[in-house]
């Protein structure tokens, strides 16, 4: 509490000091050429030196401070006879400090109850000791960054050296994130290796999480129908409904529509790519998977299951269609108008210049756009936890149910099961895997897309 | 060639199967676009179909419920909101800040290039491994509050800063360098005339960028799902660390409900969802088109 008032004290300091120091060096001016920097960054300048060394203080105490309140309750009185097991002293003292912040609450053990009025003490002693230090530090870097206002210094240096270094920071936290994708996903991958032979996992053919337990755990854990049901939804079924239509479509905009038509159409498809995922999987199983079924029937099918891999890559193609169609717009785009030129001068016609010319020639950038459009496709959770079943199955049988590494992921996640098993570490295992296959899908495409672009330029 | 060849039967029979297989190609284009977007209509007309009926008032302000007739979107439409802000203000000026050091001050170097592909990466990882992240980083590592619209929010923020980035350096690479020429032609430093006139123009690219981006993340499921962010919420979320649902999280866990009367309610809260996302798409439209500047 106490704290929270001398965060704000401190910004409020930083204001003053900002309009102290740029009045400060109003007065220090002197006509065109007499100081370095606009009064402006004199203020920047001494507001910063307030409120920095304070922010620091300000966190190192919030570190520090409940290791001292706790030794000062234990040292009291009132903490004598406590239970010395560590695990319910730590009970006792979460509630005492629960009861501390909050009058309202009822203490469930008595000793919490006694613990609570010296804990109220040293919390309040301890935060006017701290807001006493940050205040006293804001000071020290108030005065001395008011005593180097003078015409000649070099406030706007200092003032734009620590923006760069923000601005840096920002664009560190890209790596940052990258790093902190790799590092959890393999310490904790890592941790699933030891008890799971990678071998067995990325070869195995049998996925039953459930039983791991006995020594024959590594073959529970086979995830080779959980890659098959991904690469067969996301690779296949949705390619071949989002290649042709994706692709065609791209065709039509780019070649034969005209203006109009294209200013309309194109941000209709757009659409299609801004439907949240989760709307997908629920049209997929509210509407096309008991489609599905009742034609899987209609076929002779017996007992087909309302959960097919047709379902759920169906509308996942549908969803990756306005990603292909513009990835082949711009590839389409890039080609030099003189190829399509030439060779409709020639007499060719529209769709056979398109066929034998623009196609081969656009090819690269479409191929890529495609990778990428696949590990999109295989990274989509949504549609699948909704419309593909959990079923392990290893069949190419469009209508069977089947399950994808995404699929499992969530389900390994999700309920209440302890953090460390290996059926829980499994999730990072599969989230691993779907990493590396994605990034290397992604750097690929990527390299491919700008080779292309290149090579017309 | 004698000009007769172009008369004799056979080159006319040849002309006219050309031209049947160019109306052909035409026709499979225009049924690709027909059909793609038949499918976007059979959608909407769907969820409208089911869902228009159980738009009311009550729908819109109450919270979960075991009982479909009084469940309601509010509790879960605030975790969102919460969630967003989080995400907004986070990814929102690193993004920016991020944006301007590349376009503008980075060194062609190594380490830099690796920045770069990070960050395109980053944009194309898929969603449900930042769910990974923020289990193992947020909760496992720095024991946040499970399920809270903080984590979620933080989880989100890491997802949408590349989207920003990436909007954000094109935006920064579109001002023409007359412009920064002509500032440092009066005086000021590469700082000053980054922040006082290069980045006003570019902030309407910007902002289309960050809205887009703020628009995908509303709509993310995968991720939230991962933190745990699938309260069963009765009263809506009062705090950033209370324990809180999703808009999208609301969705899927409706829809996994064995009572039939859900799927009305399922239907009426994605017509919510999609009127804010067509209304935030509509928003970066009409400020790419008023603020655009064409150089």
């Amino acid at each position: 509490m106490i704290l929270t008032g001398v965060l704000l004290a401190v910004f409020g300091l930083g204001l003053v000091g900002w309009f102290a120091a740029r009045g400060r060096a109003r007065l220090l001016y002197k006509g065109r050429g007499s100081m370095h920097s606009m009064p402006g960054y004199h203020g920047w300048h001494l507001a910063l030196w307030i409120v920095v060394p304070a922010l620091v203080a300000w966190l190192v105490w919030q570190a520090v401070m409940p290791g001292l309140v706790e030794g000062t309750v234990f040292a009291s009185p009132a903490a004598q006879g406590l239970p010395t097991d560590p695990f319910q002293l730590g009970a006792i003292v979460a509630e005492a400090h629960t009861i501390a912040a909050d009058p309202s609450a009822v203490a469930f053990n008595p000793e919490a109850q006694r613990l609570v009025e010296p804990f109220r003490q040293a919390q309040v002693k301890f935060g006017l000791m701290g807001a006493v230090i940050v205040l006293i530090v804001a000071f020290a870097g108030g005065a001395f960054g008011f005593t180097r206002i003078r015409p000649d210094f070099r406030a706007r240096t200092y003032v734009e050296r620590l923006v760069l270094g923000v601005l840096l920071a920002a664009s560190l936290l890209a790596i940052l994130t990258t790093f902190g994708i790799v590092a959890s996903l393999v310490f904790e991958a890592g941790m699933f290796f030891k008890d799971v032979s990678p071998i067995a996992f990325l070869t195995g053919t049998h996925w039953s999480p459930a039983s791991t337990m006995g020594d024959n755990i590594d073959n529970n854990f086979g995830a080779v129908p959980l890659f098959w049901g991904t690469i067969y939804i996301g690779a296949i079924i949705a390619m071949i409904v989002a290649i042709p239509l994706g692709l065609m479509s791209a065709i039509y905009l780019t070649q034969y529509a005209t203006r109009d038509v294209r200013k309309w159409v194109k941000p209709m498809l757009e659409i299609l790519a801004g439907i949240p995922t989760v709307v997908y999987g629920y049209f997929a199983a509210l509407t096309v998977a008991p489609f599905i079924r009742d034609f899987a029937a209609s076929i002779g099918m017996v007992n087909p299951s309302t959960e097919s891999a047709l379902a759920a890559g169906l509308v996942m193609g549908v969803m990756i269609i306005p990603f292909v169609s513009s990835m082949a717009d711009d590839a389409l785009a890039a080609v030099p108008r003189a190829m399509s030129d030439g060779s409709l001068a020639l007499g060719a016609t529209r769709s056979e210049t398109i066929k034998k010319v623009l196609l081969p020639a656009a090819l690269p950038g479409i191929v890529a756009g495609v990778m990428l459009a696949i590990s999109r496709a295989i990274g989509e959770t949504m549609i699948v936890v909704m419309a593909a079943g959990a079923a392990a199955n290893l069949s190419a049988n469009p209508f069977a149910s089947m399950t994808t590494v995404t699929y499992q992921i969530v389900q390994m996640l999700t309920g209440d099961q302890e953090f460390n098993s290996p059926k829980t570490l499994s999730a990072f295992a599969l989230g691993l895997v779907l990493f590396i296959v994605t990034l290397i899908l992604n750097i690929v495409a990527l390299r491919v897309v700008k080779r292309f672009r290149e090579a017309y330029e | 060639m004698s000009k007769s060849d172009w008369n004799s039967p056979e080159a006319v029979r040849r002309l006219a199967k050309r031209h049947a297989a160019e109306k052909r190609f035409k026709f499979i284009g225009l049924a690709a676009i027909v059909l793609s977007l038949g499918f976007l209509a059979l959608l909407l007309v769907i969820m409208l179909k089911n869902g228009l009926g159980g738009l009311d008032w009550d729908f819109l302000s109450g919270s979960d419920s075991t009982d479909a007739s009084t469940a309601g979107v509010w509790g879960a439409a605030k975790g969102s909101l919460l969630t967003m802000l989080v995400t907004l203000l986070l990814s929102f000026p690193m993004g920016v800040l991020a944006a301007i050091y590349l376009e503008e001050f980075a060194p062609k170097k190594k380490w830099i290039e690796w920045v770069e592909v990070s960050i395109n990466n980053l944009a194309a990882v898929p969603s449900i491994i930042f769910g990974l992240l923020g289990l193992a980083v947020f909760i496992n590592t720095f024991q946040m509050p499970r399920s809270s619209p903080l984590v979620g929010g933080l989880t989100l923020a890491l997802m949408t800063m590349p989207v920003i980035v990436i909007s954000g350096r094109n935006a920064i690479k579109a001002v023409p360098p007359s412009i920064r020429e002509a500032a440092y032609g009066i005086g000021a430093s590469k700082v000053q005339t980054t922040f006082h006139h290069v980045l006003p123009l570019a902030l309407p690219g910007i902002l289309t960028g960050t809205i887009i981006g703020m628009a995908r993340a509303l709509g993310e499921t995968a991720p939230l799902l991962m933190i745990g962010m699938r309260a069963f919420v009765v009263t809506p979320p009062d705090s950033l660390t209370a324990p809180s649902s999703v808009l999208p999280m609301q969705i899927f866990l409706w829809s996994d409900e064995i009572d039939k009367a859900f799927v009305q309610n399922t239907s009426a809260a994605i017509i919510v969802l999609l009127v804010f996302l067509l209304a935030m798409n509509g928003i970066a439209i009409y400020l790419r088109n008023k603020f655009e500047v064409r150089w």
